[in-house]
């Protein structure tokens, strides 16, 4: 194994707290939820595993204890599809198989060699849209099996994900910045408001309240 | 090209700014050195973005130089290497189809500039495909591609930026470790998907003036050049998840000296690009950020 210490990014002469602090930031980097349906899934747990490894060596190495409590389970993600309900016919479930194995091109093939479209067949195009990286094409596949089934969960669930943007790493320190827009100014009250209270906490203060001075 | 990745300036540390202009100056530089000096208006943003991306070598050397749009002033420029050299023989590839798609549509004036600028650089672009076989054999395949949807009148918004995607793409096949390469193909792909969309909206209304193919068009119900509001919402947030399949790319890419600049490009630039195209203020924004920067 790497150094622990590399691994983290961090000197071996770091505070307890920098380490935890460096350990969440990569591990919010390299969180399964970013990952999501994601071709890259597979690296990104690699990282995490190695990550979680390396914190559990210092907390153990320091003797601290309680530390490991913080590790995120990587290991615990399942890719869509794996577990939630798998469909009635066995081709489905093949099919989802061939979507988690990254199989796009067969999947699609036998998708394509099934005459009848019910939901189910809208929801596995629309997963082999959006693993392939057609967005749009994938939502608009998604809209229609949760319209033709609209008690299923997982179809619900996958239309609102698409809705609602998705999510990934994003640094702190005003790097959010939204492709949707709208709300950037809101954003950034927000995140104003958050660096001040941080810096309340360390004694500083960017918003200074007038009563005070 | 586009110009559409670039850093939001005000965030950037002066130091990275210099960085910047170092590998833009360089690139150009570069240009110069291997194509001559007609090649140097092909220099761009986005290829600045692709030489710093991949660039592997270590910390960058620099020597000052100058250059006729600067003759008195000498810029720290980025000293010639393996990552430059690519992105010089790629921009010269790229930029010649742009102009040579150029002199298909567009008004005549544009279509005889862009014929005449096609010819000058005519044995640029043979020496500079020779040199990168493999990308200009993935340019042509899916430029000409591309045409043929423009053509068909493609009303897939995913099918047309596909193939400026896959495009991209083939950049990261040269990447050697495989975890690496694997990152960088699908960074790029989400970058193409980008920039391709961000050009169809900003191009909106000119195309359904000049009746020209725009996916947008045939995607959505645009009324007096534009999009509804719901149809705007449906397209940013489709390329909001696009954005955050390049952010989880970009974060498992390893460590790079540009790190700082690269960040700044992808958190910032590229919402900040988006934001201006779809307010109707970027080729404003554009032409103030050119001359107030003038790097």
């Amino acid at each position: 194994m790497n150094d622990p210490y590399s691994v983290l990014g961090v000197s071996p002469s770091a505070s307890d707290d920098e380490v935890k602090r460096a350990y969440r930031d990569l591990a919010r980097k390299y969180h399964p939820d970013n990952y999501h349906d994601n071709p890259l899934a597979d690296l990104a747990s690699e990282k995490m595993k190695e990550i979680n490894e390396a914190y559990d060596a210092i907390t153990k190495s320091r003797e601290q204890g309680g530390g490991s409590s913080y590790s995120y389970g990587g290991s615990a993600y399942q890719t869509a599809g794996q577990s939630r309900g798998a469909g009635k016919n066995a081709q489905y479930i093949q099919i989802r198989n061939l979507i988690n194995a990254n199989n796009l091109a067969q999947a699609e093939a036998m998708l394509n060699a099934i005459g009848s479209h019910d939901a189910e067949w809208y929801y596995l195009m629309g997963s082999v849209y959006w693993r392939r990286g057609w967005m749009d094409q994938a939502g608009q596949y998604y809209r229609t099996a949760a319209t033709m089934d609209p008690s299923n969960v997982e179809y619900r669930n996958a239309v609102q994900y698409m809705n609602q943007g998705g999510q990934a790493y994003r640094p702190t320190g005003g790097m959010g910045a939204s492709m949707m827009g709208g709300d950037a100014a809101c954003n950034m009250c927000q995140n104003l408001i958050c660096a001040d209270c941080c810096c309340e906490m360390c004694g500083g203060n960017l918003i200074p309240c007038i009563g005070c001075r | 090209m586009y110009g559409y990745v670039r850093p939001v300036k005000g965030e950037l540390k002066i130091s990275e700014f210099e960085r910047f202009r170092g590998v833009y100056c360089g690139l150009c530089h570069e240009l110069a050195r291997r194509y001559g000096f007609l090649s140097r208006f092909l220099v761009n943003y986005d290829f600045t973005f692709l030489a710093m991306l991949l660039a592997d070598e270590g910390p960058a050397k620099t020597c000052p130089r100058r250059c006729p749009s600067h003759p008195f002033r000498r810029t720290e420029c980025l000293e010639s290497s393996q990552s430059l050299q690519t992105a010089a023989d790629m921009t010269v590839v790229l930029g010649w189809w742009k102009l040579a798609d150029g002199t298909a549509d567009g008004r005549l004036p544009a279509r005889l500039g862009c014929g005449l600028a096609c010819r000058a650089l005519k044995r640029a672009y043979g020496r500079a495909a020779a040199r990168q076989p493999d990308f200009a054999a993935a340019a042509e395949e899916n430029l000409r591609a591309l045409q043929k949807l423009e053509k068909e009148k493609c009303p897939s918004l995913d099918a047309a930026a596909d193939k400026f995607a896959r495009l991209l793409r083939s950049i990261a096949s040269g990447v050697e470790d495989l975890a690496r390469r694997r990152a960088a193909g699908e960074l790029l792909y989400h970058l193409g998907r980008i920039i391709y969309i961000l050009d169809a909206a900003d191009d909106l209304a000119e195309d359904i003036k000049t009746d020209g193919y725009n996916p947008l068009r045939y995607r959505f119900q645009p009324v007096d050049g534009k999009l509804s509001d719901e149809d705007e919402k449906v397209l940013r947030t489709g390329m909001q998840h696009s954005h955050n399949a390049l952010v989880s790319a970009y974060v498992l890419m390893g460590e790079n000296v540009y790190a700082g600049i690269l960040s700044n490009i992808i958190y910032l630039g590229l919402p900040a690009a988006t934001q201006a195209v779809f307010a109707g203020t970027w080729n404003t924004s554009a032409k103030i950020h050119r001359k107030r920067s003038s790097i």
